[in-house]
């Protein structure tokens, strides 16, 4: 049982079995009050209105009076099979009247209850006793055999209706619950197998119909697809790093190795140890730039998220890069159409554009051109970096956003710059597109703008 | 100069000390948030030194914090491996004067150590700035050198500015990125350098004697005598 009590839908079906069987009751009784309480209170009207004018009858023309107006009364054909007279003198005896003589009085002038003999069969009946002024009793009822007879009906009516409401409900929980638990299973089942036996490729199996199951199913299938894409992607990434890692740290190694083998002099301790530190430098460089795509792809920094106008931060990045392209002959060139703002975070926003100058200055053959763009339209914000470059194959372009993937292994690096950039831009709910411009690669970036979001 | 190091890692804590030694400061060390505490409280302190995380679940912040609501104004560096963006926002507005993620080169911990000791004895209201026959007129934002006035765009002049006010120090170009475009990410190619031998095309090469040097394997001086 207490696993019964356990279970949400269970409970759920008796919750709503229980509210059916009130239901069911509190329509019974309003019905039962409806009916036979009218009749009864229409019962014990017509007797104490009846008593009523036998009284006056009797202050008027004493008991006689009242014994000719039951012999009237029982003769005139109205009511004849329920109504109870009875006028009995100060001795007991009866004067007029259909009943026998009451063993006791009883108490007086209410209605009550009582065993009568009425024509000689014994009955139940309703009746108000009352006493003359003269000491003769006068009696006058009503036969209760039939609307007993009704009560009893309705009663057994609304019990047998009580009953089978019941156990429909019983039944009902039980086939809810079932049905309930069957689709949960379902889903346990698909959850169980991911976890315990790491199936991260199952799936919940979605029935035919469009129900609020079927959905959540749909909704945690598609949960799980992205689970699986990401667990992969974290796979990759993992031996990627490794993979990545594995090859300084070796160079490292084989220098420091070197340097201490045999009779060799502190010079080159010295040339190993300074080179030992560069490339740890650059692994920890590495690192960090692991670190701002985790931190870009966490999407905490949505929470500082301010108004960034483009204009500015375009013109801050080049106030940094103009020595650098001056020097190399590069011409830098900005053109900001309006005030396009975007909701974004400075550093970030300006790590990603210092990432594109990097490599263009990086790639570009010289003298070259780097040109930035950017405009607003109606709820978008687009801006553009191209170079005059090289530019970047077709089939390479998806490939040269994912992590350490390097299109020339003539150039220092790792091969992570665009995937800061992609990681960036993507926390700025913008689209990264790369595309040619002939001859040079255009990066197009475009973000929803301030006023599309507010 | 009197200096409080808190950090935990003994290994580190011996080559914070070391080296701050060499360079003629004389350092405690705590190993604890307790100890170092105590001591943060009860002596005076040129520069404190903090590691925020610590033994025993205390938090460099929550000291920075008590010695903050106690009126201690003391400069204070925080050492960290959390070298997030966030975490470092986090840092400084928790009162602390820079933040230094962890691994560190150590040049660079001592030029921001001379940075933060330099600073308080740094006039901010200062009209005019000078070094040799350079002057530097911050309200017109303009650069002299020996009567001849010098072309600056307003971050050469920045970039000038700064490297005065630190002068006979100094400087490494994480230090210039951050003070001068605000920016504390890592270029990956050489802009702050290419931006140095721009203005010592500006201010030396007609000149003498060359007051802009490069330290090498550290970054920038600005003095009369290299």
């Amino acid at each position: 049982m207490d696993r019964f009590w356990k279970s949400a839908a269970f409970r759920l079906s008796l919750i709503c079995g229980g509210l059916v069987v009130v239901s069911v009751i509190l329509l019974s009784t309003a019905f039962y009050f409806g009916t036979v309480g009218v009749l009864m209170r229409g019962a014990n009207d017509k007797i104490i209105t009846a008593a009523d004018r036998l009284a006056q009858s009797a202050k008027s023309g004493g008991a006689a009076q009242v014994a000719t107006r039951i012999e009237q009364l029982l003769n005139d054909g109205v009511d004849s099979d329920t109504e109870i007279y009875l006028l009995a003198d100060v001795e007991g005896k009866p004067v007029a009247g259909n009943i026998a003589m009451l063993d006791d009085a009883g108490s007086l002038d209410r209605v009550i209850d009582r065993n009568v003999v009425r024509n000689g069969r014994p009955s139940i009946g309703r009746m108000l006793l009352h006493r003359l002024p003269d000491g003769s009793l006068l009696v006058v009822g009503r036969d209760m055999s039939d609307l007993n007879e009704i009560n009893a009906l309705i009663w057994r009516a609304i019990g047998i209706g009580a009953l089978l409401a019941l156990v429909l409900s019983v039944v009902g929980t039980v086939f809810f619950r079932s049905r309930i638990e069957r689709k949960i299973w379902a889903i346990r089942y698909a959850a169980l197998d991911i976890e315990e036996a790491g199936n991260l490729k199952r799936r919940i199996p979605v029935s035919g119909e469009s129900d609020e199951f079927a959905r959540l199913s749909k909704d945690l299938n598609r949960m799980l697809d992205r689970i699986e894409h990401l667990m992969t992607g974290v796979r990759h990434v993992s031996n990627t790093i490794a993979h990545n890692l594995r090859t300084p740290l070796g160079r490292i190694r084989s220098h420091l190795e070197e340097a201490l083998r045999g009779q060799t002099g502190d010079e080159k301790l010295v040339a190993a140890g300074r080179f030992a530190i560069i490339e740890i430098d650059d692994l920890i460089t590495l690192l960090d730039k692991l670190l701002q795509i985790a931190e870009a792809e966490l999407g905490t920094r949505r929470q500082i998220f301010e108004p960034i106008r483009l204009g500015d931060l375009v013109t801050n990045i080049f106030e940094l890069y103009d020595a650098a392209a001056e020097a190399t002959g590069v011409t830098l060139n900005k053109q900001i159409d309006g005030n396009p703002t975007i909701r974004g975070d400075k550093e970030l926003l300006a790590s990603a554009l210092a990432n594109l100058l990097d490599n263009a200055l990086k790639y570009t053959g010289r003298p070259a051109l780097i040109g930035v763009f950017a405009t607003q339209q109606a709820d978008r914000v687009t801006l553009l970096v191209h170079d005059d470059g090289p530019g970047i194959p077709a089939p390479e372009r998806s490939n040269v956003l994912q992590r350490f993937y390097r299109l020339d292994h003539s150039q220092p690096g790792y091969g992570i710059g665009l995937s800061i950039v992609a990681a960036i831009i993507h926390l700025h709910e913008g689209t990264l597109q790369l595309e040619d411009a002939t001859p040079g690669l255009i990066v197009r970036m475009v973000f929803p703008s301030v006023e599309s979001i507010t | 100069m009197y200096f409080l190091l808190i950090e935990d890692d003994s290994d580190t804590a011996r080559y914070i000390c070391n080296g701050l030694e060499e360079n003629g400061h004389t350092v405690a060390w705590c190993s604890n948030g307790a100890d170092g505490l105590t001591r943060a409280t009860s002596e005076p302190w040129d520069l404190i030194i903090l590691d925020r995380m610590l033994p025993q679940k205390a938090d460099g912040l929550s000291i920075i914090k008590f010695l903050r609501n106690n009126g201690k104004m003391t400069p204070i560096l925080i050492l960290s491996a959390l070298g997030s963006l966030d975490e470092r926002v986090h840092g400084l507005r928790g009162g602390g004067d820079d933040y230094l993620a962890k691994p560190f080169a150590f040049p660079e911990l001592l030029a921001r150590c001379d940075a933060l000791l330099r600073r308080g004895g740094m006039r901010d209201d200062a009209q005019e700035l000078s070094i040799a026959d350079l002057k530097l007129d911050l309200r017109r934002r303009c650069a002299i050198r020996a009567s001849q006035p010098i072309a600056l765009q307003p971050r050469e002049f920045r970039l000038l500015e700064y490297l005065v006010r630190h002068q006979g120090q100094v400087v490494t170009r994480t230090m210039l990125l951050e003070a001068v475009w605000d920016y504390h990410f890592d270029p990956q190619t050489n802009v702050i350098d290419v931006q140095i031998s721009r203005l010592r095309n500006k201010i030396d090469k007609n000149f003498s004697p060359a007051l802009l040097h490069t330290v090498r394997g550290v970054g920038y001086l600005i003095g009369i005598h290299g």
